[in-house]
């Protein structure tokens, strides 16, 4: 009765106009600004957070997963200087990680062939 | 700049329901999400609506619901020519443009079965409701009964049993099936296994090794219990085992060990043995749903989508920025 609906934990509201991400610049500390991912958790979280650590333009990135219960990500990114802002760096990271992937599947596939044509071979030997 | 990686993936064993990689030169958080991505996001098929028409077995309604969506669902790719990816030909009913459920969205199935059907033998006490006898709308959409030939010949029932029968009971159902991911039910998990393990780097001081008496060398070999090194009949040296890479569980046996042994504790270990950062050996194990490579296909590829949907929104906030 009380139980919220299991596609509540990766569906956005569109009822209340949640956005997939949204940015809020830091106050007090320059360069910094801290990202909300709704509807996400740490499969998306650490895969960003490591590539962000990869770019030396980035002075701290750090995620968060609130509580199970609240399905958002919460990341600080905070740049070393003025030339780029938080946002680009992130940008860039998953820009980075989409190539990474593609190369994955591309790998996957070669792999495979590779495997299925030395089985072929290999039967076709003991024959 | 960019920072991409350039992963490398090496295929070690692949049979009809499990599959073995090394995935190598990316790092710990791709594989680790490539295994959530394994075990959650993966769409497949499972039965989420049933209409009873009549249920005169010992199970309650919800009990047979249950265990009728716990059947894992297999679709025939008729491209791969084998068990695939069901996102190929259906929708999720959320995104469907048909307004209240079509063949594109939901597979049918019927189950109808009374204690007279499946005996004549006056002497049978009960018999088995299995899913081979549920009927499907779809003829490329049908229950995993069984994982290979081999199981079913062996087998007592005809597929994997749901309910049990007396004289004079029926059940007859309708079912409806949609896809779904694991992250709503996990009815709808592709994997009974996906994990990953990392492949040991043993590094071994050798000029620290040669000062070891042959006993103490034989005490080390001895003590790890995954037998990961060996000692040379010859030379009397503590060399590697010939498959360290898949026995290697680290333990932290030989690391106590040496301690015992240093001359003082601020001394460099003899040997060891460390997780590698960037190799890993994924071993994915499917219910009977799919072909775990048509699995691993599926996860890359939501992990792609994800993240090109992720960048498109970034983009986004950028510029409003």
């Amino acid at each position: 009765m009380n139980a919220p609906e299991r596609t509540a934990a990766f569906t956005l509201d569109e009822d209340n106009d949640e956005r997939k991400i949204t940015y809020l610049p830091s106050p007090q500390i320059p360069n910094a600004g801290t990202f909300t991912f709704n509807k996400e958790d740490h499969t998306m979280g650490n895969l960003i957070r490591h590539q962000l650590l990869r770019n030396p333009n980035v002075h701290f990135v750090g995620y968060m997963h609130p509580h199970p219960l609240i399905h958002r990500i919460d990341m600080k990114i905070q740049t070393r200087d003025g030339t780029t802002n938080p946002g680009d760096v992130l940008l860039e990271a998953i820009d980075d990680l989409t190539t990474e992937c593609g190369q994955l599947q591309e790998k996957f596939d070669d792999a495979m062939s590779k495997f299925e044509e030395e089985e072929h071979g290999n039967t076709g030997r003991n024959m | 700049m960019p920072n991409n990686r350039f992963p490398k993936l090496h295929i070690l064993s692949s049979s009809p329901h499990t599959l073995t990689f090394e995935l190598s030169e990316t790092d710990v958080s791709v594989a680790n999400t490539l295994r959530r991505m394994l075990i959650a996001d993966v769409p497949t098929l499972a039965i989420d609506l049933v209409s009873v028409h009549e249920n005169t077995t010992c199970l309650l309604d919800e009990y047979l619901s249950h265990r009728l969506g716990m059947i894992p669902l297999r679709y025939y790719d008729d491209t791969a020519n084998r068990y695939g990816d069901p996102s190929k030909e259906f929708r999720e009913p959320r995104d469907c443009t048909c307004e209240d459920g079509c063949p594109k969205c939901w597979v049918t199935f019927t189950l109808g079965v009374q204690f007279s059907d499946k005996t004549d033998n006056p002497n049978t006490k009960t018999v088995s409701i299995t899913s081979a006898d549920l009927k499907s709308s779809n003829s490329n959409v049908s229950p995993a009964s069984f994982l290979s030939e081999e199981e079913e010949e062996n087998a007592q029932e005809e597929g994997i049993s749901l309910v049990k029968l007396a004289r004079g009971q029926h059940l007859y159902l309708e079912a409806r099936a949609r896809l779904g991911c694991s992250k709503e039910h996990a009815k709808w998990c592709p994997v009974a296994v996906a994990t990953y393990r990392f492949i040991p780097e043993v590094t071994l001081n050798t000029p620290a090794l040669s000062k070891l008496t042959l006993k103490q060398r034989e005490e080390l070999v001895e003590c790890c219990p995954d037998q990961i090194l060996k000692i040379d009949d010859v030379t009397g040296q503590i060399l590697l085992a010939e498959d360290y890479e898949d026995k290697a569980t680290f333990t932290e046996d030989l690391h106590y060990l040496q301690e015992s042994m240093k001359g003082s504790p601020e001394d460099d270990n003899f040997i060891t043995v460390k997780q590698s950062e960037s190799r890993f050996v994924f071993t994915v194990e499917s219910t009977g749903c799919m072909h775990p490579v048509e699995i691993t296909r599926s996860a890359m590829r939501r992990m792609e989508e994800k993240l090109i949907m992720l960048k498109g929104e970034c983009a986004g906030i950028n510029e409003g920025v």
